[in-house]
Protein backbone atom coordinates (compact mmCIF):
# COMPACT_ATOMS: atom_id res chain seq x y z
CA UNK A 1 0.00 0.00 0.00
CA UNK A 2 1.75 3.41 -1.28
CA UNK A 3 0.26 7.25 -1.10
CA UNK A 4 1.11 9.65 -3.76
CA UNK A 5 -0.57 12.97 -2.92
CA UNK A 6 -1.23 14.92 -6.16
CA UNK A 7 -3.19 17.99 -5.45
CA UNK A 8 -2.79 19.43 -1.44
CA UNK A 9 -4.50 22.82 -0.36
CA UNK A 10 -6.06 23.88 3.01
CA UNK A 11 -9.23 21.87 2.47
CA UNK A 12 -8.74 19.62 -0.78
CA UNK A 13 -6.05 16.92 -0.85
CA UNK A 14 -6.55 14.43 -4.05
CA UNK A 15 -4.12 11.62 -3.77
CA UNK A 16 -3.19 7.96 -5.17
CA UNK A 17 -3.70 5.18 -3.29
CA UNK A 18 -1.51 2.23 -4.77
CA UNK A 19 -1.75 -1.42 -4.55
CA UNK A 20 -4.59 -1.94 -2.18
CA UNK A 21 -7.51 -4.27 -1.95
CA UNK A 22 -11.11 -2.67 -2.93
CA UNK A 23 -11.87 -3.58 0.31
CA UNK A 24 -9.02 -1.38 2.25
CA UNK A 25 -9.96 1.76 -0.07
CA UNK A 26 -13.73 1.52 1.10
CA UNK A 27 -12.99 0.99 4.70
CA UNK A 28 -10.28 3.96 4.76
CA UNK A 29 -12.91 5.89 3.20
CA UNK A 30 -15.44 5.27 5.82
CA UNK A 31 -13.35 5.43 8.32
CA UNK A 32 -12.31 9.45 7.42
CA UNK A 33 -15.98 9.67 7.19
CA UNK A 34 -17.22 8.37 10.23
CA UNK A 35 -14.79 7.14 12.34
CA UNK A 36 -12.45 10.33 12.94
CA UNK A 37 -13.95 12.43 15.82
CA UNK A 38 -14.48 16.60 15.41
CA UNK A 39 -16.27 19.11 17.46
CA UNK A 40 -19.47 20.12 17.21
CA UNK A 41 -22.37 22.00 19.37
CA UNK A 42 -24.35 19.42 20.64
CA UNK A 43 -26.19 20.91 23.79
CA UNK A 44 -27.44 24.36 23.30
CA UNK A 45 -29.68 26.08 26.54
CA UNK A 46 -31.81 28.86 25.34
CA UNK A 47 -32.16 31.70 28.43
CA UNK A 48 -34.16 34.29 26.12
CA UNK A 49 -34.82 33.76 22.55
CA UNK A 50 -37.47 36.43 21.68
CA UNK A 51 -35.93 36.51 17.76
CA UNK A 52 -38.10 35.38 14.49
CA UNK A 53 -36.46 31.82 14.40
CA UNK A 54 -37.50 28.92 16.60
CA UNK A 55 -34.74 27.43 19.63
CA UNK A 56 -34.45 24.64 17.93
CA UNK A 57 -33.18 25.85 13.97
CA UNK A 58 -31.15 28.30 16.00
CA UNK A 59 -29.85 25.61 18.02
CA UNK A 60 -29.59 23.42 14.76
CA UNK A 61 -27.47 25.80 12.73
CA UNK A 62 -25.37 26.21 15.49
CA UNK A 63 -24.45 23.17 15.28
CA UNK A 64 -23.71 22.78 11.62
CA UNK A 65 -20.67 25.67 12.57
CA UNK A 66 -17.22 23.54 12.00
CA UNK A 67 -15.47 24.31 15.34
CA UNK A 68 -11.59 23.57 15.43
CA UNK A 69 -10.81 20.36 17.12
CA UNK A 70 -7.53 19.87 19.50
CA UNK A 71 -8.25 15.96 19.71
CA UNK A 72 -5.07 15.64 21.94
CA UNK A 73 -6.71 17.58 24.52
CA UNK A 74 -10.62 16.14 24.52
CA UNK A 75 -11.40 12.92 24.90
CA UNK A 76 -14.43 11.56 23.66
CA UNK A 77 -17.29 11.85 26.24
CA UNK A 78 -18.15 8.16 26.17
CA UNK A 79 -13.77 7.55 27.21
CA UNK A 80 -14.20 10.28 29.23
CA UNK A 81 -12.99 9.78 33.09
CA UNK A 82 -15.96 11.92 34.28
CA UNK A 83 -17.77 8.68 32.56
CA UNK A 84 -19.95 11.42 30.34
CA UNK A 85 -21.04 13.97 32.67
CA UNK A 86 -19.37 17.00 31.33
CA UNK A 87 -15.77 18.14 32.15
CA UNK A 88 -13.24 20.72 30.98
CA UNK A 89 -11.43 17.81 29.09
CA UNK A 90 -14.70 16.40 26.82
CA UNK A 91 -16.69 20.04 27.31
CA UNK A 92 -16.34 23.49 25.17
CA UNK A 93 -18.93 25.83 26.06
CA UNK A 94 -19.83 29.12 24.31
CA UNK A 95 -21.89 32.03 25.11
CA UNK A 96 -24.10 34.62 23.47
CA UNK A 97 -25.88 37.16 24.30
CA UNK A 98 -27.02 40.06 21.71
CA UNK A 99 -29.51 42.64 21.61
CA UNK A 100 -30.95 43.52 18.07
CA UNK A 101 -30.84 45.10 15.55
CA UNK A 102 -27.59 43.05 14.28
CA UNK A 103 -26.55 40.27 12.12
CA UNK A 104 -24.95 37.45 14.69
CA UNK A 105 -22.21 35.95 13.31
CA UNK A 106 -20.45 32.76 14.25
CA UNK A 107 -17.33 34.61 15.62
CA UNK A 108 -19.84 36.45 18.02
CA UNK A 109 -20.25 33.58 19.91
CA UNK A 110 -17.12 33.81 23.59
CA UNK A 111 -15.69 30.51 24.48
CA UNK A 112 -14.43 29.76 27.32
CA UNK A 113 -11.12 27.92 25.84
CA UNK A 114 -9.65 30.43 23.40
CA UNK A 115 -8.06 27.86 21.04
CA UNK A 116 -11.22 26.28 20.30
CA UNK A 117 -13.32 28.65 18.33
CA UNK A 118 -14.75 28.52 15.31
CA UNK A 119 -13.29 27.67 12.16
CA UNK A 120 -15.05 30.88 10.03
CA UNK A 121 -16.12 33.89 11.98
CA UNK A 122 -18.30 35.32 9.24
CA UNK A 123 -20.84 32.58 9.32
CA UNK A 124 -23.98 34.71 9.77
CA UNK A 125 -26.26 32.81 12.36
CA UNK A 126 -29.60 34.89 12.80
CA UNK A 127 -31.04 38.67 11.89
CA UNK A 128 -32.07 39.99 14.89
CA UNK A 129 -34.65 42.89 14.08
CA UNK A 130 -35.31 45.92 17.04
CA UNK A 131 -36.03 44.79 20.02
CA UNK A 132 -34.99 41.32 19.85
CA UNK A 133 -32.82 39.81 21.95
CA UNK A 134 -30.93 36.37 22.02
CA UNK A 135 -29.21 34.31 24.77
CA UNK A 136 -27.18 31.29 24.84
CA UNK A 137 -25.06 29.22 25.81
CA UNK A 138 -24.08 26.26 23.50
CA UNK A 139 -21.63 23.17 24.33
CA UNK A 140 -19.83 21.47 21.88
CA UNK A 141 -18.17 17.89 22.43
CA UNK A 142 -16.37 15.31 20.29
CA UNK A 143 -18.60 13.28 18.24
CA UNK A 144 -18.59 11.13 15.28
CA UNK A 145 -19.59 11.13 12.22
CA UNK A 146 -21.15 7.86 12.53
CA UNK A 147 -23.53 9.63 14.90
CA UNK A 148 -24.16 13.10 12.92
CA UNK A 149 -23.04 14.18 9.93
CA UNK A 150 -22.12 17.75 11.56
CA UNK A 151 -19.15 15.68 13.45
CA UNK A 152 -17.73 14.47 10.33
CA UNK A 153 -14.31 16.03 9.58
CA UNK A 154 -14.66 15.50 5.26
CA UNK A 155 -17.37 16.89 3.72
CA UNK A 156 -16.46 15.22 -0.23
CA UNK A 157 -14.97 12.35 0.22
CA UNK A 158 -15.01 9.80 -2.28
CA UNK A 159 -12.30 7.60 -4.40
CA UNK A 160 -12.86 5.82 -8.22
CA UNK A 161 -10.81 2.87 -9.70
CA UNK A 162 -7.79 4.31 -12.21
CA UNK A 163 -8.23 2.01 -14.90
CA UNK A 164 -5.80 0.03 -17.14
CA UNK A 165 -6.48 0.69 -21.10
CA UNK A 166 -5.08 -1.96 -23.16
CA UNK A 167 -4.90 -1.33 -27.03
CA UNK A 168 -4.43 -4.89 -28.71
CA UNK A 169 -2.63 -5.45 -31.90
CA UNK A 170 -5.91 -6.51 -33.81
CA UNK A 171 -6.67 -2.68 -33.56
CA UNK A 172 -7.65 -0.81 -37.30
CA UNK A 173 -7.24 2.50 -35.98
CA UNK A 174 -10.46 3.41 -37.18
CA UNK A 175 -10.69 6.09 -34.18
CA UNK A 176 -14.29 5.57 -33.46
CA UNK A 177 -13.20 5.14 -29.09
CA UNK A 178 -11.63 8.45 -29.89
CA UNK A 179 -14.85 10.27 -30.66
CA UNK A 180 -16.96 8.19 -28.41
CA UNK A 181 -14.45 8.82 -25.50
CA UNK A 182 -16.60 11.87 -23.64
CA UNK A 183 -14.37 12.57 -20.99
CA UNK A 184 -11.09 12.64 -23.75
CA UNK A 185 -8.77 10.31 -22.00
CA UNK A 186 -8.17 8.25 -25.68
CA UNK A 187 -6.03 10.61 -28.51
CA UNK A 188 -4.81 9.44 -31.89
CA UNK A 189 -1.57 10.27 -32.48
CA UNK A 190 0.83 8.97 -35.35
CA UNK A 191 -1.38 6.67 -36.30
CA UNK A 192 -1.94 4.90 -33.01
CA UNK A 193 -4.79 4.62 -30.46
CA UNK A 194 -2.80 6.27 -27.45
CA UNK A 195 -3.87 6.38 -23.54
CA UNK A 196 -3.94 10.43 -22.55
CA UNK A 197 -4.88 10.98 -19.12
CA UNK A 198 -5.91 8.22 -17.31
CA UNK A 199 -6.62 9.57 -14.28
CA UNK A 200 -9.82 11.48 -16.29
CA UNK A 201 -11.27 7.89 -17.11
CA UNK A 202 -14.97 6.80 -15.20
CA UNK A 203 -15.10 2.95 -16.72
CA UNK A 204 -17.98 4.22 -18.75
CA UNK A 205 -17.12 1.11 -21.35
CA UNK A 206 -18.24 3.46 -24.39
CA UNK A 207 -14.96 2.61 -25.82
CA UNK A 208 -15.15 -0.81 -25.50
CA UNK A 209 -18.75 -1.31 -26.74
CA UNK A 210 -18.01 0.40 -29.98
CA UNK A 211 -15.36 -1.12 -30.98
CA UNK A 212 -15.76 -3.54 -33.88
CA UNK A 213 -12.34 -5.38 -33.49
CA UNK A 214 -12.94 -5.69 -29.65
CA UNK A 215 -9.33 -4.57 -30.06
CA UNK A 216 -9.97 -2.50 -26.66
CA UNK A 217 -9.73 -3.57 -22.72
CA UNK A 218 -10.48 -1.47 -20.14
CA UNK A 219 -9.09 -3.21 -16.80
CA UNK A 220 -9.85 -2.63 -13.28
CA UNK A 221 -6.50 -2.15 -11.38
CA UNK A 222 -5.44 -2.03 -7.46
CA UNK A 223 -5.45 1.63 -7.73
CA UNK A 224 -7.32 4.12 -6.64
CA UNK A 225 -7.88 8.08 -7.10
CA UNK A 226 -9.07 9.75 -3.68
CA UNK A 227 -10.72 13.65 -3.32
CA UNK A 228 -10.75 14.46 0.00
CA UNK A 229 -12.06 17.94 0.84
CA UNK A 230 -12.35 18.41 4.45
CA UNK A 231 -14.27 21.38 6.62
CA UNK A 232 -11.59 23.01 8.12
CA UNK A 233 -12.48 21.47 11.77
CA UNK A 234 -9.10 19.44 10.89
CA UNK A 235 -6.55 19.22 8.76
CA UNK A 236 -6.84 16.88 5.96
CA UNK A 237 -3.84 14.99 6.16
CA UNK A 238 -4.57 14.78 10.24
CA UNK A 239 -8.00 12.95 9.20
CA UNK A 240 -5.44 10.57 7.20
CA UNK A 241 -3.85 9.91 10.02
CA UNK A 242 -5.97 9.34 12.43
CA UNK A 243 -8.18 6.90 10.04
CA UNK A 244 -5.67 4.83 9.14
CA UNK A 245 -4.61 4.40 12.71
CA UNK A 246 -8.21 4.24 13.99
CA UNK A 247 -8.38 1.29 10.95
CA UNK A 248 -5.45 -0.08 12.69
CA UNK A 249 -6.78 -0.37 16.26
CA UNK A 250 -10.00 -1.93 15.08
CA UNK A 251 -8.01 -4.48 13.24
CA UNK A 252 -5.40 -5.36 16.42
CA UNK A 253 -9.00 -6.00 18.25
CA UNK A 254 -10.47 -8.30 15.97
CA UNK A 255 -7.14 -10.10 15.78
CA UNK A 256 -7.35 -10.35 19.67
CA UNK A 257 -11.03 -11.47 18.97
CA UNK A 258 -9.90 -14.15 16.61
CA UNK A 259 -7.19 -14.98 18.48
CA UNK A 260 -9.45 -16.14 21.95
CA UNK A 261 -11.64 -18.59 19.67
CA UNK A 262 -8.57 -20.68 18.24
CA UNK B 1 -31.31 32.79 6.84
CA UNK B 2 -28.76 31.42 4.67
CA UNK B 3 -27.78 27.40 5.02
CA UNK B 4 -24.46 27.37 6.48
CA UNK B 5 -24.00 23.91 4.56
CA UNK B 6 -24.73 23.01 0.99
CA UNK B 7 -27.85 20.43 1.64
CA UNK B 8 -25.95 17.87 -0.66
CA UNK B 9 -22.75 17.80 0.10
CA UNK B 10 -22.27 19.47 3.45
CA UNK B 11 -19.69 21.94 2.21
CA UNK B 12 -19.60 24.91 4.64
CA UNK B 13 -20.81 27.39 2.63
CA UNK B 14 -22.05 29.81 5.12
CA UNK B 15 -18.60 32.14 5.32
CA UNK B 16 -19.13 33.18 1.86
CA UNK B 17 -22.69 34.62 1.14
CA UNK B 18 -21.30 38.07 2.89
CA UNK B 19 -18.77 38.09 -0.52
CA UNK B 20 -20.87 37.03 -2.46
CA UNK B 21 -23.97 39.41 -1.94
CA UNK B 22 -21.30 42.03 -2.29
CA UNK B 23 -19.65 40.85 -5.23
CA UNK B 24 -23.37 40.94 -6.79
CA UNK B 25 -23.59 44.46 -5.43
CA UNK B 26 -20.35 46.08 -7.36
CA UNK B 27 -22.37 44.27 -10.57
CA UNK B 28 -20.84 41.08 -11.30
CA UNK B 29 -23.25 38.54 -12.53
CA UNK B 30 -24.00 35.14 -10.21
CA UNK B 31 -21.85 32.70 -12.75
CA UNK B 32 -18.61 35.19 -11.98
CA UNK B 33 -19.34 35.53 -8.44
CA UNK B 34 -19.38 31.86 -7.59
CA UNK B 35 -16.01 31.09 -9.77
CA UNK B 36 -14.31 33.74 -8.37
CA UNK B 37 -15.60 32.24 -4.74
CA UNK B 38 -14.45 28.85 -6.06
CA UNK B 39 -17.28 27.08 -5.23
CA UNK B 40 -17.35 24.30 -8.18
CA UNK B 41 -20.45 21.79 -7.73
CA UNK B 42 -23.35 22.23 -8.74
CA UNK B 43 -25.42 21.85 -5.95
CA UNK B 44 -22.98 24.44 -3.90
CA UNK B 45 -23.76 26.65 -6.57
CA UNK B 46 -27.87 26.32 -6.52
CA UNK B 47 -27.48 27.06 -2.88
CA UNK B 48 -26.69 30.54 -3.92
CA UNK B 49 -28.21 31.02 -6.93
CA UNK B 50 -31.97 30.36 -5.30
CA UNK B 51 -31.43 31.95 -1.75
CA UNK B 52 -34.27 33.95 -0.90
CA UNK B 53 -34.46 35.84 2.85
CA UNK B 54 -38.12 34.70 4.34
CA UNK B 55 -36.64 36.56 7.53
CA UNK B 56 -37.22 39.63 5.51
CA UNK B 57 -40.64 39.01 4.99
CA UNK B 58 -41.41 38.72 8.58
CA UNK B 59 -39.55 41.77 9.82
CA UNK B 60 -42.50 43.29 7.65
CA UNK B 61 -45.08 42.34 10.48
CA UNK B 62 -42.66 43.20 12.93
CA UNK B 63 -44.77 44.47 16.26
CA UNK B 64 -47.69 42.74 14.99
CA UNK B 65 -46.42 39.28 15.58
CA UNK B 66 -44.25 39.70 18.91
Amino acid sequence: MKIEILEESDLKVKFILREAPIALANSFRRAMKSLVPTMAVDYVDFYMNTSFLYDEIIAHRIGLIPIKTDLERFNLPEKCSCGGEGCPNCQVSFRLNVEGPKVVYSGDLISDDPEIRPVYDNIPIIELYEGQQLMIEAVARLGTGKEHAKFQPVTVCFYKIIPEIVVKDNCDKCGKCVEVCVRNVLKKENDKIEVGNVLACSMCMECVKNCEENAIEVLETNDYLFTVEGTGALPVKTVMRKALEILRDKAKEMNEIIQTLI
Amino acid sequence: MFPVRCFSCGAVIGHLYEEYKKKLEEGKTPKEALDELGIERYCCRRMFLTYKSVIKEFARFHGAVG
